[in-house]
């Protein structure tokens, strides 16, 4: 399927959070959000924006992609992630509805967990070019590859960086004693 | 015929936190593609905050960056808050706004005093360094620093705004409005910067929305997005915040460089409005959710969960993401997501079919947290012959094309 691009300046019809969150769960079960977490700020403590924390697996992750576009081109942040044992969970941070006007970003965090006995995960570059640098940022730091990913060069570590070591880890792949230089 | 180079551009000032190394394919004078290389210097900052508690890491987020330092503290202890479930009073909230503002007003006037500089007009640049000292010398009455002020802290703010202060604001905000006219004209009536800054580094709107980028490059490039108006966070919602587009200028957005420059002048007017609208409305009342930092790390300790928080900082919107685990008293991870991280994947696009001597220009205009470049080096790849162009004399060349320009009347 060819990825929609949106191009009206604002959406004018924003979904309401809780419309979003019921596509979700009606595609992917009701376990698969999390938390809808409002966001409130000001004197008088108004909803400033919603976030969506939500959890799909591995082979779910482009649909759930696609999910998010039904509704707008989804403005991409970054993925963030952790070492949790016999997984290393990222996180992929989406906005929907950036340029709908007042208030009405909704945040979109996922969480996959991608187990170590398969370290790869489907690129969504030819969907969102924008992920191009926290693709090879994860490559480099927890050794998840991305499947699709034209330029899997090294984007933050230097060119003589020892590929075997994975900073971000936290079993055998990552950074030992030795490697870390305390400073003070 | 023309030869074909291989041009890069870098390395970079060493105490910034993206460096970046440009490779230009090059045709004559014109760019024909590019390949962009950052890490000349990953600290590895998310790596040391793992041996360190939320506390220590405001004063390690302070260090990202070095002008748009609140905003990666106020990113982190937005994240930190979320996760931890942790109210913000209101006079905290406003003070927060305040000093994202001010830091807004002189991370702005610094680059268009810097653009100006690249292009040869040189008495803009003086003046944009001059102006700047306001702004500096209010940070440093509130804070006692015109960098890294530490002025947040988890829950509220550490300084009080005193009527002294407020007063000081206020000269500064009138300043402002009748100093700052000469960067207004640059984008309004000066033929020369429209002859050097139309059409150039030019970025679509579509391209701006599928390469995620953010901040005054994609509302140069006509994206209505603004994390103030769309997401109002602090005090913003209370100021009717709206989005700087050149459309509501000039009827059309070019993405180009001076739609960048145009797009953060007007920001600079923008900020002086919220600012006054911030002092005017400064609510009473406590300004930390709780003194006793004792306390309030022993809560840090109990809480768990995972926050998010992107604010709009000077250059876009700036991501932190954090992990608190229960019974841990470090931050578990934590993930700075910096605008320039995601404007640089727009780079190669905005050099396409540019000219070398514009080359300058288009990496200084989404403000990258580069502030200079050392030296190009020029590949012949016919010959293999090798040419080191200095810094000077790449501005030479990009000076030398304003004065050409000059010659001709504008055209």
């Amino acid at each position: 399927m060819s990825f929609p691009m949106n191009s009206v300046d604002n959406v004018t019809v924003a979904k309401s959070p809780a419309e979003v969150a019921d596509r979700i769960r009606s595609v992917f079960g009701e376990e698969a959000v999390l938390e809808v977490r409002e966001r409130k700020a000001g004197k008088d403590d108004a909803v400033g924006h919603h976030d969506i924390w939500a959890k799909v697996e591995k082979d779910r992750f482009l649909d759930f992609v696609d999910t998010l576009a039904e509704f707008d081109f989804p403005q991409f942040h970054v993925i963030s992630g952790n070492d949790d044992g016999d997984v290393v969970t990222l996180y992929y941070h989406f906005t929907l509805f950036q340029v709908a006007g007042r208030g009405n970003r909704l945040g979109i965090a996922v969480a996959v967990p991608v187990n170590k006995k398969d370290l790869v995960m489907p690129s969504i570059f030819s969907r969102i070019p924008g992920v191009e640098y926290s693709e090879r940022e994860t490559r480099e730091m927890f050794g998840v590859d991305f499947d699709g990913l034209p330029n899997k060069a090294l984007v933050f570590l230097p060119e003589e960086w020892d590929e075997s070591i994975k900073p971000w880890r936290r079993d055998e792949a990552g950074p030992s004693a030795n490697d870390v230089r305390e400073l003070s | 015929m023309d030869k074909k180079y291989k041009v890069p551009i870098g390395p970079v000032h060493v105490g910034l936190k993206e460096p970046i190394t440009a490779w230009l394919d090059l045709e004559g004078e014109k760019i024909v593609g590019a390949t962009v290389r950052p890490g000349a210097i990953h600290r590895g900052i998310e790596f040391m905050a793992r041996d360190r508690n939320p506390i220590q890491v405001i004063y390690l987020s302070e260090r990202i960056c070095g002008i748009c330092s609140f905003s990666h503290v106020i990113a982190f202890l937005r994240a930190v808050e979320d996760a931890a479930s942790i109210p913000v009073p209101p006079r905290a909230q406003y003070i927060r706004s305040l000093v994202l503002e001010l830091e807004r007003l002189h991370s702005h006037m610094l680059w268009a005093g810097v653009a100006c500089y690249t292009i040869g007009f040189d008495s803009a640049f003086h003046l944009g360094m001059a102006l700047r000292e306001k702004v500096m010398d209010v940070l440093e009455v509130l804070s006692g620093n015109r960098v890294n002020y530490g002025v947040a802290t988890v829950g509220g703010v550490r300084w009080d705004v005193t009527p002294e202060l407020a007063k000081t604001v206020k000269q500064m905000v009138k300043y402002y409005k009748q100093e700052f006219a000469p960067f207004y004209d640059v984008v309004t009536a000066d033929p020369i910067a429209k002859a050097r800054l139309r059409d150039v580094g030019v970025l679509t709107y579509e391209e701006a929305l599928r390469y995620s980028a953010v901040g005054p490059t994609a509302r140069a490039s006509g994206v209505r997005c603004d994390l103030r108006e769309s997401s109002p966070y602090e005090a913003y919602g209370d100021f009717g915040v709206r989005a700087v587009v050149p459309q509501d200028y000039y009827g059309k957005a070019y993405g180009d460089v001076f739609d960048r420059f145009l797009v953060r002048v007007h920001e600079v007017y923008q900020s002086l409005d919220i600012i006054e609208k911030v002092i005017a409305g400064l609510p009473e009342g406590d300004i930390m959710w709780e003194k006793n930092l004792n306390k309030v790390l022993a809560f840090l300790k109990k809480a768990e969960g995972t926050g998010w928080a992107s604010i709009e900082a000077p250059r876009g919107d700036d991501t932190h993401v954090v992990h608190l685990k229960g019974g841990d008293e470090n931050v578990t991870w934590w993930k700075v997501r910096a605008p320039t991280y995601a404007n640089a994947v727009s780079w190669p696009l905005m050099f396409r079919n540019n000219e070398l001597a514009d080359a300058p220009l288009i990496i200084n205009s989404i403000d990258p947290c580069i502030s200079c470049m050392e030296r190009m080096l020029a590949t012949d790849s016919t010959t293999g012959a090798r040419k080191v162009v200095t810094r000077a004399e790449l501005l030479e060349k990009c000076r030398e094309k304003t004065r050409r320009l000059m010659q001709n009347g504008g055209r």
